[in-house]
């Protein structure tokens, strides 16, 4: 925590009458950083990104961002942010270039350097060919790589991206981390939320949120480390029976089952694996493998959520 | 306020009107349809009413009355009937809309001065239509008899003069025929108008149905550069109208234009900024198009029609309809467009009109803006 952060949020609260979407949220982000935002649907990953974008008032607490007081100066961050909202929300009835050109104009970038900048960004996303199409009629990784592009016109130093890979295939998924990783490299401040652990692991940072507060807030590695489990994975001829045998067992967390494997989250499996072994032949059950994985961002994560639930 | 951004709005804007079927007909095609078949509806003149005769006298007197009653292209005989059951059957069979039954002593009492006894009966479930019957009736019969009587009196010997009752004479004035739709077309005008403010509320609930307005908002546009952006458009749009609907309404209508086509231009659009501005209030405060319509009907349409003394005197209204109808851009372009139109007077004699559409613009302008938060929630 330092006092010179790029995006300070301090105490940040939010309330929708009875619902208190963000609760106390208390962040440092620095510059230059790829931070993650993961998290169940309704945790609030949306409000925040939507209040760090100024779209929404806050109940209580300070957001600073590049040292602006977001409440007292909402306007005043705007251009210094591209925002790309979770559902489409270009115009459909615009073409390619016209929409470009019309967030252009938005974000006072002149005409000569749009002409100078468009056609990277339509290279770069991939759209030079489709740059006279109508948005309602680009495919669904395209329209989320000319929101990308609508946002970068103005080349903003903090970027803003709500769950921008959802719903798209995996190529296009991938293409558009690979143009996000660019963006990293050049500078740019990127945060992203993400309902894929595959992507939260290839941020520089996450924030795990879960019910409107920051249960956990490190790099993937380190929230893997401090997860406090290690990962048995196991497969056997009857995944539901061998799950219900070793979810009593002594220091066993949590089964997570992944088709026919089930991940068994256990304080240290060198001392717990001969009494799960045990367990299973004596249940009659065939172990056809069972080794020690590196634990992933997904059980990290469930694992968090479980605890989090228990001790609620 | 930053023009570039304003002119960004309205680029988009236009663009959106233009590929988008249903907002161009919106804008451009409905207000004059609507017009034109309003005019037809309601600017109906009541010909060829069909009615029965019972004629009991059968002289060459009531046969010549018969005769001059349906002259005209108001009245037309459908039959000479026999009894009053036959006349009773037509009238339910909706056949004749009103029946004269001629006494035994008609003629006789034509010619004793003593005064004449008609009797008429009516469809009484279509009183506009008896009433009109009756009153044709009357004036026809009342000319017959004063022309059997001075007939009679010349041929005694009397002088004519002496008989001749209290002539009154009605002249309308700026529409000497009382044609209904001259006076019904310039009227209709501020109804029709009200579309385009339709569009305006519909176009900024549209922002927030397909969330471009999350978009919107987080750039750094003004609230008022993009409200203004949303309203020119289609003030140009209705603009097309005002060139449009006057062209037609003269060469379709035969409505006379006395007055000044700048001093028309000018107060159209100021009419325009404050109608278009009650749009802008509907759709600053609706989330969905189809809420935006609904009140935008409320709001714009039916005032419109109501309230604005287009056909009800706005005198003869409940006093808070009254004060509602102050308020109605309509009410003050509906006087503009009837004195440009008919009367042709010019700014000296609108000009508080105008001030007062320009007063109501900036008002509604101001809620608008004032309502509209820069925020999603």
């Amino acid at each position: 925590m330092t006092d010179n952060a790029f995006i300070q949020i301090t105490d940040l609260t939010r309330k929708f009458k009875e619902n208190t979407a963000l609760n106390e949220i208390t962040l440092d982000i620095q510059e230059g950083e790829l931070f993650g935002l993961v998290g169940p649907d309704g945790a609030g990953k949306t409000t925040l990104l939507r209040t760090l974008a100024g779209l929404i008032g806050i109940t209580g607490g300070t957001v600073l961002v590049a040292g602006t007081d977001l409440v007292k100066n909402p306007e005043g961050v705007k251009s210094q942010i591209g925002y790309m909202a979770q559902e489409f929300s270009l115009y459909g009835k615009l073409s390619v270039l016209e929409n470009l050109q019309f967030f252009g104009e938005l974000y006072n970038v002149s005409s000569s350097i749009q002409k100078e900048r468009i056609p990277g960004l339509l290279a770069f996303a991939d759209l030079t060919a489709f740059q006279d199409r109508r948005a309602a009629n680009l495919s669904g990784g395209m329209k989320k790589k000319l929101a990308l592009a609508c946002t970068l016109l103005h080349r903003p130093p903090l970027l803003l991206l709500d769950e921008p890979t959802t719903g798209v295939d995996p190529v296009s998924r991938r293409e558009f981390w690979n143009i996000l990783n660019n963006l990293h490299i050049q500078g740019t401040t990127i945060i992203v939320s993400t309902p894929y652990m595959d992507e939260a692991d290839r941020c520089s940072r996450v924030a795990l949120i879960y019910e409107g507060r920051i249960v956990e807030c490190d790099s993937p590695p380190a929230i893997r480390a401090k997860m406090g489990a290690e990962v048995l994975k196991v497969i056997t001829d009857d995944w539901r029976k061998a799950r219900a045998v070793i979810l009593g067992l002594p220091g066993v967390q949590d089964v997570q089952s992944y088709g026919e494997a089930i991940h068994v989250l256990v304080d240290s499996v060198d001392s717990r694996s001969p009494i799960i072994k045990k367990a299973l032949l004596d249940n009659r059950l065939d172990i056809f493998e069972m080794r020690e994985i590196k634990p992933r961002m997904e059980e990290a994560f469930i694992s968090f959520i479980r605890k989090m639930d228990q001790e609620n | 306020m930053s023009f570039r951004h304003l002119w960004a709005v309205i680029r988009k804007e236009i663009q959106h009107i233009l590929r988008d079927r249903g907002s161009l007909i919106l804008v451009l095609i409905t207000p004059t349809v609507v017009l034109l078949l309003m005019t037809y509806a309601l600017a109906v003149d009541i010909k060829h009413v069909p009615i029965a005769v019972l004629d009991y006298d059968q002289s060459p007197v009531s046969r010549q009355f018969i005769q001059k009653i349906t002259a005209g292209d108001d009245l037309d005989l459908y039959t000479s009937a026999g009894s009053m059951t036959e006349i009773e059957n037509l009238l339910l069979r909706g056949k004749i809309k009103a029946a004269i039954i001629l006494d035994p002593g008609f003629s006789a009492d034509l010619f004793s001065l003593q005064g004449l006894a008609l009797q008429v009966v009516i469809d009484g479930t279509e009183p506009e239509t008896g009433g009109f019957a009756v009153d044709h009736i009357g004036w026809r019969a009342e000319t017959f008899a004063n022309q059997i009587l001075s007939t009679q009196l010349q041929a005694s010997g009397l002088a004519v003069d002496t008989l001749q009752p209290i002539d009154l004479r009605i002249r309308a004035w700026y529409n000497p025929s009382l044609v209904p739709q001259v006076d019904l077309v310039p009227g209709l005008l501020s109804v029709v108008l009200g579309f385009p403010a339709f569009s305006v509320a519909l176009t900024l609930a549209r922002e927030h149905e397909h969330r471009t307005m999350e978009q919107l908002l987080a750039t750094p546009i003004k609230r008022i550069e993009l409200l203004l952006g949303k309203i020119i458009p289609y003030i140009l749009a209705g603009l097309m109208n005002v060139l449009i609907i006057p062209l037609f309404a003269m060469a379709w209508f035969d409505v006379p234009f006395n007055g000044s086509f700048l001093v028309f231009l000018f107060l159209s659009v100021i009419f325009l900024f404050a109608e278009l501005s009650m749009g802008m209030v509907i759709g600053v405060f609706m989330r969905s198009q189809s809420a935006a319509l609904a009140l935008s009907f409320l709001v714009v349409m039916f005032p419109g029609f109501f309230l604005t003394g287009i056909f009800f005197p706005i005198a003869s209204l409940p006093e808070l309809a009254r004060m509602e109808s102050l308020f109605l851009p309509g009410t003050q372009y509906a006087i503009i467009t009837r004195g440009v139109f008919l009367t042709g007077i010019g700014l000296d004699v609108l000009w508080p009109y105008a001030v007062m559409l320009l007063f109501l613009g900036l008002v509604f302008t101001g809620t608008a803006a004032l309502f509209f938060k820069k925020k999603l929630a």
